[in-house]
């Protein structure tokens, strides 16, 4: 009991209130860009926010489990976790996987339940690594690189497979920033970002002067740099942008009103309950709504970086770190691609789009910063 | 080591924390880029896509004639079309379709496995059709409102209004000289639509109103109409002519009152017709216009003052010109002649002399003046100039022969046009076949057009002296069958001979000329008969007589009154008579009129809208105030127990008026749709049984003027 007193009144509740809005939110998106579409509701126009429910149900329940143990999990435990990453994520590449537009990125677990293994793998990731990270004294030579790289390489490779690009440059991002947190010189890291783009671009070049093959597939690579001009296959590659970009600008400052949105309803905009939602709510509630949603956005990455400067440990401070990295990653891509800035690349937007492995990971990620702040070094002035 | 790693961390998360701020401000500045400053842009777009435009055609305009009689309307019909891709089973379908459309299954199969969004099946079908196509409800196969173009009277006036095409464009006649007022200007009805094309039935709508098109108000008098066709109909088939017309003009305005061709069409259904039949010749065609022509050698010879109505002449049936021997008419010749009896005779030397005399430079000026040569400017497509020989080439035996009317071409308005000035005082006007633009529903008036003078061709003496010269040509000459009983005629007979591969042959036109009252001038016609076939082909014979029943009954209509005896003309047969006008197939009311301006009274028998029989016939003289009787219908007139009824006419009529009509002749009515009468079955003047039925399809007319 005393427990428990003590674990509510320390919570968070700028970081809890702005996402429990943000699902709220997230709710009536969903049930806007889906109540319509009989194909996928099969005639319930609240089946797809019923499904959203039980899966934040789910993550609630993870969340709250999470928040009254400690954090600081027992070191066989990490090296588990890390076994069922790649296991699951073996699974996926295995016949029990299931593929949706040339990603098989779904385990089927029977019945109508699947699971994005992916999506469950940045958090797991980012866990184990800031173990490793927070265990880690050297910090200050290319060398010391090795260890974290050979951490993040095996799921990473497995998640390539797939192929999900998307989640890939998640991985990147939340492992430089978390290296970047974790005290290795920036030198060093900016380096390897350089060298890593110049490669890239190496890659690329080799391809069109020499023809030498991509481990890249054609359509990818289409997809990934169609955003800088959509008008090039505006009814191919590039509709998805221009789509909601339409979407988007045709909804002006107030919006066109709940549930009075017609590209998604009449079926311009695709995708419209997982990727493009934020289309949808900039649609029906324009830029004061897509603006809105963005302070929603910046409240709760501003809570993450309190909890990161006042955990009582690294390890704290690194999870939550990383956790913060995923958020600004996805808000980032997801509404980048939604207002043309960023190429599509499949990732939802953080507890808004529908996607039930991704709204409980993100639970069980808050979970986590919930818990790290109630454990929280407490600064006396 | 634990203090410095959080300096490190907390600079670091400084840094952190600013690049999240410029992400969320490149993100709400781009989103501020999007919604506001290119919104209207986007909103466009999106519209654009998700909106359809559906052409709503705008309802053509109506046609009436100068006392606002109906000639010609539009109302919305159905039409029966498919969307192809939503067509299930095209064979299936196509198999339905065509037994219910009366089509070809090919035809329609084919139709149906088009890769197009869209395919008409068939155009104004029969509204059961409709019916049978809606109960079938077959997916993608649709009915759609198109306008239609509906000639009330059939084929009245045909040559002058024209015809109009599928889409409601007008191709021929006033149809499609007045095409730009008439048609209007479409609106549209936006639609949604998905992204697969699918219509949204609750879905956004836009409406922009279509505009109806403006009516116009001809010249043409519907009841003029009426004589003139019934009258060049009888004289195209009395005389074996190829083809006849008659224009007649208020020569005071140059408004055309009437204009009939015969053989004649139904604009209703031009296609079954050959396009030669739907040609308005007398406006589009030239021809040589022969002994009518003198007309003009004579105005311009009293004008220069080189004769003189009482000038004499002597011919000895021929004038050398030359060395050619210019022949007249008459073997022998007219020998010794004044100028008016030279006219009377319509003698050819005598002109060709005139002619001469007034030399080149005159006599074309002179013909130019009058509007040879150049088009009248009448207000209709096509219009033909007419072909004067160059300068050059008149050499004097051209010359002499243009003044008999030799050598030139003319169509019959540009002649009629140069006796209208005659007519009027010696002022060339434009012919003009519509009076006033109006508002769609033909309340207000957006133009109208005034009389229009070109110029002055004659001084008023002139005209006056010619018109005496030309009213005795009838009274005393060849031209003396154009007299009308009660009124002072003035004209000039034609019997041109038709060249026929650069030689003159044995087929004529025989015309006449001519208006009347010559004190206050209120009709001038031209009659023409194209290559009659019976043993007389003087247009003085064949082509006058009806001008005189034209012209008369026009008159009369007009409520021109006659003279009384001892003015005017003395050819009256006795003291106060009538000639008891033709009235066989005219409306009721018209014929009535006809009657009391005549001074006759009447007794109508049976029931029916025209006249299909009088006592006493047409043309017996009569006392004023004898009563006329006029039948309606047969079994009136045969005055006998008859078990069948004649099936009257009930087009253009009020539901009530049809029913009326029909229970006082013991018919029963069968009625589909709504508005006016259309259709009907049988057709009328076919025979039924009392207690027979007639089935009657009305249509909405809007708010189109139907009497």
């Amino acid at each position: 009991m005393v427990l428990e007193r003590k674990l509510f009144k320390n919570i968070d509740y700028y970081l809890l209130g702005s996402v429990i809005l943000l699902v709220l939110i997230g709710l009536v998106m969903i049930y806007s860009a889906t109540r319509n579409n009989t194909v996928l509701t099969g005639g319930d126009p609240f089946l797809m926010v019923k499904k959203q429910l039980a899966a934040i149900a789910i993550g609630l329940v993870g969340m709250f489990l999470i928040m009254i143990s400690d954090y600081r999990l027992p070191d066989l435990m990490y090296q588990i976790l890390y076994g069922l990453n790649l296991l699951f994520l073996l699974l996926v590449l295995s016949p029990l996987g299931m593929g949706v537009k040339g990603a098989k990125s779904w385990l089927n677990l029977g019945g109508p339940f699947s699971l994005q293994p992916s999506e469950f793998a940045k958090l797991l990731v980012i866990l184990t690594l800031a173990k490793l990270l927070a265990e880690k004294e050297e910090m200050e030579t290319f060398w010391d690189l090795c260890s974290p790289f050979l951490h993040v390489i095996p799921p990473l490779i497995l998640i390539l497979l797939q192929p999900d690009l998307g989640t890939v440059l998640v991985f990147f991002f939340f492992f430089f920033i978390m290296l970047y947190i974790a005290g290795y010189n920036s030198r060093i890291l900016v380096g390897i970002i350089l060298a890593g783009i110049l490669a890239l671009v190496l890659l690329f070049a080799a391809h069109y002067y020499l023809g030498t093959p991509l481990p890249f597939k054609e359509y990818q690579i289409r997809r990934m740099t169609i955003f800088l001009n959509p008008d090039k296959d505006p009814t191919g590659s590039g509709w998805n942008v221009k789509q909601a970009i339409i979407a988007v600008g045709s909804g002006r400052f107030f919006g066109k009103g709940l549930f009075q949105g017609t590209q998604g309803r009449l079926g311009f905009l695709p995708e419209n309950h997982t990727d493009f939602i934020f289309a949808v709510l900039c649609e029906e509630w324009g830029f004061v709504g897509g603006f809105l949603l963005l302070c929603l956005f910046f409240i709760l990455l501003w809570r993450c970086l309190v909890i990161i400067q006042q955990s009582k440990d690294r390890y704290g401070t690194l999870v939550a770190t990383g956790i913060m990295a995923m958020f600004t990653f996805h808000i980032l891509e997801n509404i980048g691609m939604n207002i043309g800035i960023m190429p599509i690349t499949g990732i939802p937007l953080p507890f808004v789009s529908y996607g039930g492995s991704s709204i409980i990971t993100n639970l069980l990620a808050i979970g986590f910063l919930e818990n790290i702040w109630i454990r929280r070094q407490k600064i006396l002035f | 080591m634990q203090g410095l790693n959080r300096l490190v961390i907390r600079r670091r998360t400084t840094l952190l924390l600013l690049s999240i701020f410029g992400i969320i401000g490149v993100l709400i500045g781009r989103l501020f880029f999007i919604q506001g400053i290119k919104a209207g842009y986007y909103q466009k777009i999106a519209e654009e896509q998700r909106l359809r435009d559906i052409r709503v055609e705008p309802m053509r305009g109506t046609i009436f004639d100068r006392n606002m009689n109906t000639l010609a309307f539009s109302f919305d019909t159905e039409s029966i079309y498919a969307i192809p891709y939503q067509v299930k089973n095209p064979k299936a379908d196509a198999e339905v379709i065509a037994e219910k459309l009366k089509l070809p299954v090919n035809d329609v199969y084919n139709r149906l496995i088009k890769k197009t969004s869209f395919v008409w099946l068939k155009m104004k079908p029969h509204p059961e059709e409709v019916q049978e196509i809606m109960e079938a409800r077959i997916p993608g196969v649709e009915v759609a409102q198109k306008a239609q173009r509906f000639y009330l009277r059939g084929s009245l006036a045909a040559h002058i209004l024209g015809i109009t095409g599928i889409d409601n464009q007008g191709l021929e006649g006033i149809e499609n000289y007045y095409d730009r007022y008439l048609r209007g200007i479409p609106g549209s009805e936006q639609a949604e639509y998905d992204s697969r094309g699918n219509y949204i039935p609750l879905g956004e709508r836009r409406f922009i109103q279509a505009q109806n098109g403006y009516s116009l108000v001809l010249t043409i008098d519907q009841v003029i109409q009426y004589i003139a066709e019934r009258e060049i109909e009888k004289a195209v088939l009395e005389n074996g002519a190829k083809r006849g017309a008659v224009i007649l003009m208020d020569p005071m305005t140059g408004e055309i009152l009437a204009l009939a061709n015969y053989p004649t069409f139904d604009p209703n259904h031009y296609a079954d017709y050959p396009s030669a039949v739907r040609r308005n010749w007398v406006l589009v065609d030239q021809y040589e216009p022969g002994s009518t022509f003198k007309i003009v050698t004579a105005a311009a010879a009293l004008e220069e003052g080189v004769v003189h109505r009482n000038s004499v002449f002597f011919d000895p049936g021929f004038l050398v010109v030359e060395d050619r021997r210019l022949r007249c008419w008459r073997a022998g010749g007219h020998g010794s002649q004044t100028f008016t009896e030279a006219v009377e005779n319509s003698c050819n030397p005598v002109f060709a002399s005139l002619a001469l005399r007034l030399g080149t430079d005159k006599f074309l000026q002179y013909i130019e003046a009058f509007g040879f040569g150049q088009q009248t400017g009448v207000d209709f497509p096509g219009e033909a100039k007419g072909i004067i020989p160059h300068r050059s080439r008149i050499k004097n035996v051209e010359l002499a022969t243009i003044g008999f009317g030799q050598g030139i071409s003319v169509t019959p308005l540009q002649l009629l046009n140069a006796l209208a000035t005659v007519a009027n005082g010696g002022e060339l006007l434009q012919p003009r076949l519509v009076k006033e633009i109006r508002s769609s529903d033909g309340k207000e008036v957006i133009t109208r057009f005034e009389p229009h003078k070109i110029r002055r061709v004659l001084s008023p003496e002139t005209a006056a002296e010619l018109s005496l010269i030309l009213q005795s040509a009838v009274e005393n000459g060849s031209g003396n069958r154009a007299r009308i009983e009660g009124y002072t005629v003035a004209g000039k007979t034609g019997t041109a001979q038709k060249p026929q591969g650069g030689i003159y042959g044995q087929e004529r036109i025989a015309s006449f000329i001519g208006f009347a009252p010559v004190e206050k001038p209120r009709v001038a016609g031209i009659i023409i008969l194209d290559e009659p076939q019976g043993p007389v082909k003087y247009g003085g014979v064949i082509a006058a007589p009806f001008f005189s029943t034209i012209v008369g009954e026009t008159l009369k209509y007009l409520g021109v009154k006659p003279q009384q005896k001892g003015e005017g003309m003395g050819q009256s047969s006795g003291e106060s008579s009538v000639v008891v006008p033709n009235l066989l197939r005219l409306p009721r009311a018209d014929a009535i009129r006809i009657l009391k301006q005549s001074r006759l009274n009447y007794r109508e028998l049976g029931t029916g809208e025209y006249v299909i029989a009088q006592s006493p016939k047409a043309g017996v003289t009569v006392k004023p105030g004898t009563t006329i009787l006029l039948y309606y219908d047969e079994a009136s007139h045969y005055q006998k127990e008859m078990p069948t009824v004649l099936v009257p006419d009930l087009t253009g009529l009020s539901l009530p008026a049809v029913e009326k009509r029909l229970t006082e002749l013991g018919l029963q009515l069968a009625v589909s749709g709504s508005g006016i009468a259309l259709r009907q079955d049988p057709a009328p003047g076919s025979r039924l049984a009392q207690g027979a039925t007639v089935t009657v399809h009305f249509v909405a007319a809007g708010k189109t003027k139907v009497e």
